[in-house]
């Protein structure tokens, strides 16, 4: 186990001419992440995910919670937890005026690397960057710099690496490149926590994901398992009277929601029910419109615990 | 502890000296000041000769890129604020008032570099000055510098906003300056100007830069700057190192 966490919470108050507000940004948050796993911290903005990062990687403390991270207790050794950590935060942290190699340098240095100039050129080249390193940070690309910063929090060879949103922002071609890389850091035995707001993301890169709401986890597992509990597949359809065609197909589903204009009718398997559910729309003279069928998706599943789908929750904050 | 002190301030100075033009119009500044005020200032000046008027304005000078030059370093903080950079050094082992303290010392570097220039076409244009009262002069320099440096990287950590920064600085800048006569020697002024200087500590700095320029070490504004900067630089370089406790946990 390199991180076990128990209940951590976090408030903030802020002064305005309105008045005091206490926003309860983390509302008991605990997780666990084995060794050598990729760790998903799913949800829309806002929803807690960047607080319960910064309470891990020392830079707030909680208001209460305890945690174990890389065998050192967070509230009583935060300098030994920070000397296993890697962390990246959402804006990066690389330097406009500094070449990319002087900033890694400079973070070995700082770790008591044994050959910091040494370190630097090999983390540099294996996130292909030997050939911009000596450029200054803001001559460099959006993916360049993501790369140059993740960089930066891997030239220790720390055990533990912190990616906060690590591809917002990106092009789809970086991402995926992005993604590769993070996937190779399993191989070599780094464990990753990382927080995003992106469905494919947390289904593609984690082991294990949790999602959080409103400061609080709503769910919790592997993206299969948490997939398999809302059921196989959606069967997302557009009809000229939806609460007729919801009440038609209830004994055909496991689940049905309205979301707006569209039905969502979810199934276990849905290639062998679409058939019978067309049959059955058409005896009661339901007209479609449109119909797709689909594997059920994390959004899925985050619609199920809170509601709401996560473009809607993105929507709100 | 010492150790991080220094990665940060060779760290900072490498940062500084990356595109030497900055520092070079940074340096260039006080000598034209020197070139262009002090002839200015001559026709102001009881005796009238241009090596009074600089004997006058030199110590000024100084005083004034001390204070000048290094309140606007905070500003670099603020960038790092904004960029993520100061958080990641916040989450690394590092000795964390090493982050701000590399700053300062960077500064002090710099404002050494200032100052012997300055002296060099002082005492080109004619100005001399004893070895003790050389020492003192930059040491009382360094300690001014210091005080403003942390009390730039303690607005700028506080304020965390560009805009904010330069205007709360203009709207003490004017003040500080006249109040403590860099310009025109506050015996010239009015009397509730005169009233007023005392409580402005660069004031102190200036009137002891001047008894040393003069010649005149047993001066009491000389001790009295001197103990008031020391104490202020402390004060205002704790802060600084307490103020980024607050970006960080």
């Amino acid at each position: 186990m390199i991180i076990q966490a128990d209940d951590l919470r976090k408030s903030f108050t802020t002064k305005s001419r309105k008045g005091t507000q206490t926003v309860e940004a983390v509302r008991g948050v605990g997780l666990e992440v084995e060794k050598g796993e990729i760790f998903g911290v799913l949800g829309p903005n806002g929803a807690g995910k960047t607080t319960t990062i910064r309470m891990l990687s020392t830079l707030i403390a909680p208001d209460a919670g305890t945690a174990v991270i890389a065998g050192h207790d967070l509230l009583k050794h935060p300098a030994a937890v920070r000397r296993n950590l890697g962390y990246v935060s959402q804006a990066g942290g690389v330097e406009d005026t500094t070449s990319a190699r002087a900033q890694v340098v400079m973070a070995a240095r700082i770790h008591d690397v044994a050959d910091p100039k040494q370190a630097a050129a090999e983390v540099l080249e294996r996130f292909d960057l030997t050939e911009m390193a000596d450029r200054p940070g803001r001559t460099l690309s959006g993916g360049q710099k993501r790369r140059v910063a993740i960089a930066i929090g891997l030239v220790h060879s720390p055990p533990l690496l912190f990616l906060d949103e690590p591809t917002t922002g990106l092009d789809p071609q970086n991402r995926a490149n992005l993604w590769e890389r993070i996937r190779q850091l399993r191989e070599a035995g780094t464990s990753v926590l990382l927080s995003t707001h992106y469905l494919d993301e947390a289904d593609a890169l984690c082991d294990r994901l949790m999602i959080v709401d409103h400061g609080e986890v709503v769910a919790e597992g592997t993206p299969g398992d948490l997939k398999r509990q809302v059921s196989g597949d959606v069967i997302t359809l557009r009809a000229d009277d939806l609460e007729k065609a919801a009440g038609t197909l209830k004994p055909l589903a496991r689940e049905i929601r309205v979301d707006e204009d569209v039905l969502r009718v979810y199934v276990d398997d849905g290639e062998h029910t679409l058939p019978a559910l067309l049959r059955a729309l058409e005896g009661q003279g339901v007209g479609l419109s449109s119909i797709a069928l689909d594997r059920s998706t994390l959004d899925d599943v985050f619609l199920a615990k809170t509601g709401r789908t996560l473009r809607d929750a993105g929507a709100e904050s | 502890m010492i150790r991080h002190t220094v990665l940060f301030t060779g760290y900072e100075l490498k940062k500084s000296f990356s595109n030497p033009i900055w520092p070079l119009f940074g340096m260039i500044q006080p000598v034209l000041y020197l070139l262009m005020f002090a002839p200015l200032l001559k026709t102001m000046t009881p005796g009238g000769t241009t090596t009074d008027a600089l004997r006058m304005f030199t110590p000024a000078a100084m005083m004034m890129i001390a204070v000048f030059g290094s309140l606007f370093s905070g500003f670099g903080l603020i960038a790092e604020l904004r960029n993520g950079s100061l958080e990641r050094y916040a989450v690394s082992p590092a000795w964390r008032p090493a982050i701000v303290l590399g700053r300062v010392a960077k500064d002090m570097v710099v404002l050494v570099c200032q100052a012997i220039l300055v002296l060099v076409v002082a005492m080109a244009m004619g100005v001399r000055i004893g070895a003790v009262e050389l020492v003192l002069v930059l040491l009382l320099m360094a300690a001014t510098g210091l005080f403003a440096s942390g009390l730039s990287q303690g607005l700028a950590l506080t304020v965390r906003d560009e805009n904010g920064m330069s205007q709360t600085l203009n709207l003490f800048m004017l003040p500080i300056m006249l109040l403590a006569g860099l310009f025109v020697p506050i015996s010239f002024a009015p009397d509730w100007m005169k009233t007023l200087a005392p409580v402005n500590p660069l004031y102190h700095a200036v009137e002891a830069g001047r008894a040393l320029f003069a010649g005149r070490l047993s001066d009491s504004s000389i001790p009295v700057a001197f103990g008031l900067f020391l104490v202020l630089a402390v004060l205002t370089t704790i802060w600084s190192m307490r103020s980024l406790r607050r970006i960080a946990g």
